[in-house]
Parts: structure tokens; C-alpha cells; sequence
């Protein structure tokens, strides 16, 4: 008697597990319309850290609110990748519209993301055709696009326009360097000096000679201590800067000739910087998440990124099917000019960066007594 | 007594003039700059952008609002607070002259993730409405501009016999709100203007707390998405965020001025 | 209500206060408030301060703040503070008191007081380029001292950004501040006071010296202080000026709270939490100087 009523209880115990797990919803392979109405119930998105002429994210946004009759609420455009993780973390008991549903930050935060339990898993229908090295095997996290570094140029004001590292060293560009961010805080300013070490005998795992090179500069005279934005560019105050290819090609964009800008992918190195999509495990609108990941991940959304000069993750995969327009493919720099990117990983990324970030101001700093 | 006037106005004449050039040439600077969104050419396209962008006027809008709260909710906590303390409680005034200083050292980027966490929880749950987060806003911007509000009252204060006016008016029957209403606030009105226009002119530029509690709705957020890609529209509108800002205190000013300008204490 | 008999009494015996719990009820909203809105949120600091980046109990970020770079950005920011309260204190006073009591048209008081009221907030990035569009290599004052004067300013050493760029972009905001602020003191003198002053025998000078200054003493004291703790917390000025290269405690902050390089909030908190005793020891330096100069006064 006893026997049996505890194999029935293991039974029932094996049996609700055996259900549990065969009801949980897997990642499902497509957006269905199923998605499109639980995410339409929820009737809002809350993202963060998005400006409008990044990755030209003011068309992804608006053409998923038409398309799919969503709000989006749009917080702090400035952010950076700390930011949003901070604003998780603020929020995980808010379900109002200051938390953010998704986070877009820089590939070396991946690992962070997970160990913290800040992100929930979620694969999108075309998640195989993402590379396996820039995303997490569970889903936590994936790439989203990429961009090379390159040199900002106002054309009005340089005439000859520098093509590689070691010119920047010339005295005919004195004062006229800059970087657009301060490399104790930006994924862009740190990304070049790395991208000076490549290019001065260093490597991805030997950051030294871009500080040492950016301290020549600085000696040199033709560095400029100012953070440079698209302003300063066209005012001439720093009329070489150093910027992701995609920022370069919309500042371009965005001045329209006044003055005129060329972007230039230098030609030793080139270094390529990923970001990184993940939905949070706070969301207040976890369907409305998942339904604009498939948004930007499907052919549409990643032509969006294509057009204001990203390089969507999925680039390869749309190139091999032939589905790029060709006004878009004209407007990038040329493929050769990528073909040598070098893609750092996680942990020498994060090697980099710890060392950049303690050694800048003795390199540069200015020495005020 | 005439040479002496004299001398005595060229003198401020020659601050006022070397103000004027210290403020407005950086000021010319900016405008000049803007007038270029053509190239070769002087034009006021830039302008045009930005009074044609529907997200401008209702920003502005919103951070207007956000301030003329403010203002009330800090005259309202802090004159009463400051006329009390002067009076009755001078052993706090280090404390709240402290107090009042915090804000500057407790970075907004900081408070306003303080503010979140422990406001959009149990047991306050102000972020699950429009007029609750608006609410954690206007909190959150008078903590902010309290040590310009506090200061500027303060100085009002110092310049009045507080004590004598309260003695004087109590013995004439009257209660703490006639005081409070009659007395105090027509006293301080220039340092009550002061921290207006202080507190205004923040509310309407600031951004941290702004971009994480309402996002893009307001005038700060909005301006960063303008400066960060349309060089000559950044231009355009810090100059025109100045001029309005600065109309709207005119306004203000031009209001108080419709009542008799009298100050019981310090009539010059 | 008990009353006094004569005003002298009025001054000399402490009037004898109701039940005084009483008076601190005036109180109450403001210290409520402050307890909600300013010390609740400030836990946050204070528990940050103490974790490291796992989450655990640590008193390492404290004993980061000793490392020569971060001593170093204290240093320097309480430098730029001091002089730009310092400088901007005393062109703020002179700028007010030209519209109070120097004898200018009326209007220009309320200009200057409308226009303080603006320009204390003109600050972040649209100052920072007003400043490089002026005083930048390309910059529209620098371009025509070198057509008018021939006198190219970079060449003889100068330099936006730097320590002194900086300040002298920072005074766009303390100037006005400093207007704003001292006014209402400066209104505050009565005209009696120096017309007696002079009927006694007085130079303006003297009046100046004995009477009006000592007067006035608290509230610039007050003013400064104010001036330095805005110019101590200045983030997105500096940052936008001289970014990564001059290490003021703000721009740490923000590099290890909202970068995308170095993420160590409970280093940043600490950090915040050292400008905390930095604002407290300048505020017992000027209550000092204040009780000092409050003793000129017999209120």
C-alpha cells in the first residue's frame, strides 16, 4: 500500500515535470501573429540610448510604430552602455514607463549581462543565420551591427586629406586631431586608440603603441584636447576626428556638403566594433521586446541599420541572397576597405579597456599644476 | 557732490559695459554660427527647422509647465521653512544651509536613480501614472534648484528685521498666515524673483533627471537628440531656448512689477 | 503670545518660546521632504559606496580615493572651483551693484536680473561650443584679434582648453549667479545708513569699508560658497570642454557610472560620497568666516 501510493506520487511529480517542460514555451521560430497581438495588448515599448541618426534608429522606430500600431517611449537618447544597465537595475521593480525593455550596449557587457541576471533569453526566427561568435548561445545576448573605425574629415579646411595613421602625424594637421569622446568613457575614443595600436606594431592583444602614439600626437602638437562632435567638425575646430564609419557617413549625410566631409577607412589599422541587443529581464512589455527584435532583425529592420551605414550582423547572409539595394550599397565605402577589420573578442576587449582607462591621463592628461 | 555722482556712474557704466562683452560675445558667436546652414551665405534656415518641428514647441511646452510647478512647490516649502528658522529655530540654520548644499554634491545621474528605485516601488508606486511621474519630476528638479531657492531667500531674509516685523504685526492681531501672506512673501519678492529665475531656466535646460524619468518629452532630452546629429539647428535653438527662457522671465518680472514696488524694509 | 514691553527688550532677552516642540513643527515639511526626496535616494549612495561590482560588503572604493590620479581630481576641482567662486564673486558683486544702487536707468536692473536668470543656466554643451566658437582656434574673437591686431593668441600660449579656458568658460554661469544672489542684499542697504555715514563725516570709501561691506559680509560669504558648490558639481561643462584630459572629480564619476568603458558604480559612489566631506569642509570654513562677520551685525 505504501509503496504503491508513493509510486503514484513519483508518477504525478514525473509526469507535471515531464508537462512543465514539454509546455514551456521554446524560443518559437517565427513572429507570429500570436506575438503581434500579445505584443499589441501591452501597447508600448520603453526603449533607451537610441539617437535618431545612429544607425539611422529614428526610421527603425518610427516604422515599427506605423507598422505595428506600438508606442515607443523614447528615454535618454545619451545614454551610454552603463546607463542602460543602471536603469535596468534602477527599475526592476517598476513596471511604468522609465524601465527599458531592451538595451543596445557595447560587446565587451555581454558576459556582465548574463552573470548579473539583467537579461532574459530570446531567440529570434532568424537567429541562425546570426555569426555564433557575436552572440550568446542561449540567447541572452546577439550582435546587432558593426561598424569600422575611421578619420572624419572637413574637406573645406584640410586639403589633403590624411589616408592612414602615421599621417596624422604630419605638421601640416597641427591642431587640427581630435577624438569624439573621452577614452575613460567611450566606446569610440577607446575603440581608436586600439585601432592606433594595430596600426603602430601593437596588436589586439597589445594595446601600448595606440597610447604611445596618440602621446607623439599629442607632443606633436596636432591633437586637440576637446571632444569633438559633429559641430566642432564643421566649424573647423577639429576637422579630424576619429569616429565608428556610420556616425561619419550621417554627420555626412547631415551636413549635406556644408561643409563637406569625407570619411576615410584607413589603410592599416582597422579595427570593427560590435554592439549588442538584449531584452531585460524586468521588462515591463517582454512581448513587445520580442516583437522588435524580430522587427530589426528581420531583412527590413537590418536594411535599416544597412542605410544609415551599419553593418547589420546579418550582413553577409543578405549579401549572399542578393537583397541589398544598390542606392544603399552605393552610399558605404567600397567592401575592400573592410575586408582587413579585425574583430577583438570579449576578454581582449575588456583587457584593453582596463589598461587604456588607467593609463590615458598620464599619456594625454593634461599636467595642471 | 556732482563730479562724485559722476565718477560714481561712469563706474558702473564701465562693469556694466565689460559684462556685456564678457556674456554676449560668446552669445554673437553661437548666432553667427547658426546663420550658416547654407554654405556661402547668411540665412535663417536653422530657425526655420526648428519653429517648423512640432517636437520643439511641445517640449518647451512641457518643461514650462514642469517649471512653473517647481517654483511653487519650492517657494511654498522653503520661505515658510527659512522664515521659521531665522525666527524661531536660528541652531538649525547650519543644518539647513547644509541641506541645501547636498544637491550639489550628490550627482543628478545618482539622484535620479535614487529617486526611481525607491519611488516606483511599494509602498508610493508613483511612476504607474502620467501625473505620478510627473510628480517624481517636479520633486526631483526642486531638490535640485534647493540650494539657489534656499540661498536666495535666505539673503532676502537677512536683509529684513524678520523678528521686528513678526513682533510688530503680532501685536496688531494678526495670525501666521497674514504674515506669512502680507509680510514675509511682498518682502522677499526680489529674492523670491531671484530663485524663480533660477529655477526656471534650470527646469527648462536640465537633462539627466529628465531623459530617465519622462525621456523625450522634455525640453533637455530633446535638445541633446537635436544637438547630437544637426550642427547648425543645435545652434539655432540653444540660442532660441535662451531668448524664450529669457522672454518668459520678462514676463514674470513684468507681472510682478504691475504691483506697487514698496518693500517695507530697504527702500533705497 | 507673550510680548515684549520695549523694542530694546526685544533685542536682548531671548523671547520665552511656547512648548518648543511646537517650533518644530514649522519645520516639518521641510525636513520631511528633504528626508524623501533627498537623504531616502541618497542611501542608495551611501549602500553603493560600500559594495563592489559583485554586490559584496567592501571598503576598497574608500581606499581608491587615496590613489594619486583621483587625489589629483580633487585637487583640481576644488581648485577651479575656488577661483571661479573667488573671481566670479567679485565681478557678480560689481555687476550688481551697478544696477542696485550705482545709479544706472532702472531697465537695466531688470535686464541684468532676467538675463542673470538665463545665462546661470547657460551651461553643458551649448556653452562649451559658444566658448570654442569665441575662443577656439577657429574661433571668431581669436580669428579677429589675428586680423585686426595681428596677435595670435595660440601662438603666445593660450589655450581654451585648459585650466584657465575652462574657468573662464565656467564664470559664464557664476557670474550670474553671483548677480542674482547678492541683490536682494544689496537692495537691503538702506539709503539712511549712508547719507548718516556721510553727515557723520565719512568718505565713501569709509562707508564702504565700515558700513556697507561689513553688512553685506554674510551674504557674499553665503554667495561665494553657493558659487563654489556650482562650479564643484559642474559635469557636462567640463566635460564637453576638456573631457578626458583635465581629471576633475565629476568626469571620474561619470566614467565609472555612465561610460561605456569602466563600470565600477560603487567606486563612483564613493567618489560622490568624497565630494560630500569636500562641501562639508568648505561649508565649516565659510560658517566660521560667517560667525566672524555676523558679529558686525546685532540682529
Amino acid at each position: 500500500m505504501y509503496a504503491s501510493r508513493w509510486s503514484r506520487v513519483v508518477a504525478l511529480v514525473l509526469l507535471t515535470t515531464l508537462m512543465l517542460v514539454a509546455c514551456t514555451p521554446k524560443a518559437t521560430p517565427s513572429a507570429g501573429d500570436d506575438l503581434i497581438s500579445k505584443a499589441k495588448a501591452e501597447g508600448m515599448l520603453t526603449v533607451i540610448a537610441l539617437p535618431h541618426d545612429w544607425c539611422n534608429y529614428g526610421e527603425a522606430i518610427e516604422t515599427f510604430k506605423t507598422k505595428y500600431g506600438l508606442q515607443v517611449n523614447e528615454l535618454n537618447p545619451d545614454a551610454g552602455s552603463a546607463d542602460e544597465i543602471e536603469a535596468i537595475k534602477a527599475n526592476k521593480d517598476n513596471k511604468g514607463p522609465q524601465a527599458p525593455d531592451v538595451i543596445d550596449v557595447g560587446f565587451g557587457f555581454g558576459p556582465q549581462l548574463v552573470e548579473e541576471g539583467l537579461v532574459m533569453p530570446y531567440k529570434v526566427s532568424t537567429w541562425d543565420t546570426i555569426p555564433a561568435d557575436v552572440k550568446h548561445p542561449d540567447g541572452y545576448w546577439y550582435g546587432d551591427y558593426y561598424g569600422v573605425l575611421a578619420f572624419e574629415v572637413n574637406k573645406d579646411v584640410v586639403t589633403n586629406v590624411p589616408q592612414d595613421w602615421a599621417d596624422l602625424l604630419k605638421p601640416e594637421y597641427k591642431g587640427q586631431v581630435a577624438l569624439a569622446g573621452d577614452p575613460r568613457a567611450s566606446a569610440q575614443a577607446q575603440m581608436s586608440v586600439y585601432a592606433a595600436a594595430l596600426a603602430n606594431g601593437g596588436s589586439l592583444d597589445n594595446v601600448e603603441p595606440g597610447l604611445e602614439f596618440f602621446k607623439r600626437l599629442n607632443e606633436a602638437g596636432n591633437f586637440v584636447p576637446v571632444i569633438a562632435k559633429q559641430a566642432t567638425v564643421a566649424k573647423g575646430e577639429t576637422p579630424i576626428i576619429m569616429r565608428w564609419d556610420y556616425n561619419a557617413l550621417a554627420d555626412k549625410e547631415a551636413l549635406a556638403g556644408n561643409p563637406e566631409i569625407e570619411v576615410v577607412i584607413p589603410k592599416t589599422g582597422v579595427i570593427a566594433g560590435v554592439y549588442i541587443q538584449a531584452i531585460s529581464a524586468y521588462a515591463p512589455h517582454p512581448n513587445a521586446a520580442k516583437l522588435w527584435m524580430e522587427f530589426l532583425y528581420s531583412d527590413e529592420g537590418q536594411l535599416i541599420w544597412l542605410k544609415g551605414g551599419c553593418h547589420p550582423i546579418r550582413y553577409n547572409d543578405l549579401a549572399a541572397r542578393g537583397v541589398i539595394p544598390d542606392e544603399i550599397a552605393s552610399k558605404l565605402p567600397p567592401a575592400e576597405a573592410y575586408a582587413k577589420a579585425v574583430f577583438p573578442s570579449i576578454e581582449q576587449i575588456n583587457n584593453a579597456k582596463k589598461i587604456i582607462a588607467e593609463k590615458w591621463m598620464d599619456v594625454v592628461g593634461a599636467d595642471v599644476k | 557732490m556732482k563730479a562724485r555722482a559722476l565718477l560714481g556712474k561712469l563706474w558702473s557704466w564701465f562693469w556694466i559695459v565689460l559684462g556685456v562683452l564678457y556674456f554676449f560675445t560668446p552669445l554673437l558667436a553661437t548666432f553667427d554660427f547658426s546663420l550658416r546652414a547654407r554654405k556661402g551665405m547668411l540665412t535663417f534656415l536653422a530657425y526655420e527647422h526648428i519653429f517648423k518641428d512640432v517636437n520643439f514647441w511641445r517640449t518647451f511646452g512641457f518643461s514650462l509647465q514642469m517649471g512653473f510647478y517647481t517654483i511653487i512647490v519650492s517657494i511654498v516649502l522653503v520661505v515658510p521653512t527659512a522664515y521659521w528658522i531665522r525666527l524661531r529655530l536660528p541652531q538649525l540654520r547650519p543644518l539647513a544651509e547644509f541641506i541645501s548644499m547636498l544637491p550639489f554634491v550628490v550627482p543628478a545621474i545618482v539622484l535620479v536613480f535614487g529617486l526611481i528605485r525607491v519611488f516606483s516601488g511599494p509602498p508610493f508606486h508613483l511612476t504607474n501614472t502620467f501625473t505620478g511621474t510627473n510628480a517624481l519630476l517636479v520633486a526631483g528638479y526642486v531638490v535640485l534648484t534647493l540650494p539657489y531657492t534656499y540661498r536666495a531667500v535666505d539673503t532676502g531674509l537677512a536683509a529684513i528685521d524678520v523678528r521686528s516685523l513678526t513682533e510688530a504685526a503680532q501685536s496688531l492681531g494678526a495670525g501666521w498666515g497674514t504674515i506669512l501672506l502680507r509680510i514675509v512673501f511682498p518682502n522677499l519678492r526680489t529674492a523670491i524673483l531671484s530663485g524663480a529665475f533660477l529655477t526656471l531656466a534650470t527646469v527648462i535646460g536640465e537633462y539627466t533627471m529628465a531623459s530617465f524619468i519622462v525621456g523625450i518629452k522634455a525640453f533637455g532630452p530633446y535638445m541633446s537628440l537635436v544637438g547630437q546629429n544637426k550642427t547648425y539647428e543645435s545652434s539655432s535653438l540653444a540660442i532660441i531656448s535662451f531668448l524664450l527662457t529669457w522672454a518668459f522671465m520678462g514676463l514674470i518680472q513684468l507681472f510682478n512689477r504691475g504691483r506697487a514696488e514698496g518693500q517695507l524694509a530697504g527702500a533705497r | 503670545m507673550p510680548f515684549h514691553r520695549s523694542p530694546r527688550d526685544a533685542r536682548q532677552a531671548r523671547p520665552a518660546l511656547p512648548s518648543s516642540w511646537k517650533n518644530w513643527l514649522g519645520v516639518l515639511p521641510f525636513l520631511l521632504f528633504t528626508a524623501l526626496f533627498i537623504v531616502l535616494p541618497s542611501v542608495y549612495l551611501l549602500v553603493g559606496a560600500f559594495r563592489d561590482n559583485a554586490g559584496h560588503f567592501t571598503l576598497k572604493n574608500f581606499a581608491d580615493l587615496f590613489t594619486p590620479s583621483i587625489l589629483s581630481a580633487y585637487w583640481v576641482t576644488i581648485r577651479i572651483s575656488l577661483v571661479t567662486a573667488v573671481l566670479g564673486g567679485l565681478f557678480g558683486f560689481m555687476l550688481a551693484y551697478a544696477v542696485t544702487i550705482g545709479g544706472l536707468p532702472r531697465w537695466m536692473r531688470s535686464a541684468l536680473l532676467t538675463f542673470s536668470g538665463v545665462a546661470s543656466n547657460f551651461a553643458g554643451v551649448p556653452l562649451a561650443f559658444a566658448f570654442i566658437a569665441t575662443l577656439g582656434r577657429t574661433g571668431m574673437v581669436t580669428v579677429l584679434l589675428k586680423h585686426w591686431l595681428g596677435l595670435n593668441l595660440y601662438d603666445r600660449g593660450f589655450n581654451l582648453y585648459s585650466f584657465w579656458g575652462l574657468s573662464v568658460t565656467y564664470l559664464y554661469f557664476q557670474f550670474p549667479l553671483m548677480v542674482l544672489i547678492i541683490t536682494p542684499a544689496l537692495e537691503g542697504l538702506r539709503r539712511e545708513w549712508r547719507e548718516a555715514a556721510l553727515n557723520l563725516g565719512a568718505s565713501s570709501l569709509e562707508y564702504w569699508r565700515r558700513v556697507a561691506l561689513p553688512i553685506l559680509l554674510p551674504s557674499i560669504l553665503g554667495a561665494m560658497i553657493l558659487l563654489f558648490g556650482n562650479a564643484f558639481g559642474a559635469y557636462a561643462t567640463a566635460l564637453s570642454l576638456t573631457g578626458g584630459f583635465i581629471n576633475l572629480v565629476t568626469i571620474v564619476i561619470g566614467s565609472q557610472i555612465k561610460g561605456d568603458i569602466l563600470y565600477n558604480p560603487g567606486l563612483g559612489y564613493a567618489l560622490a560620497m568624497g565630494m560630500v566631506f569636500v562641501m562639508a569642509g568648505a561649508m565649516g570654513i565659510y560658517f566660521l568666516l560667517r560667525r566672524r562677520s555676523e558679529r558686525w551685525l546685532r540682529r
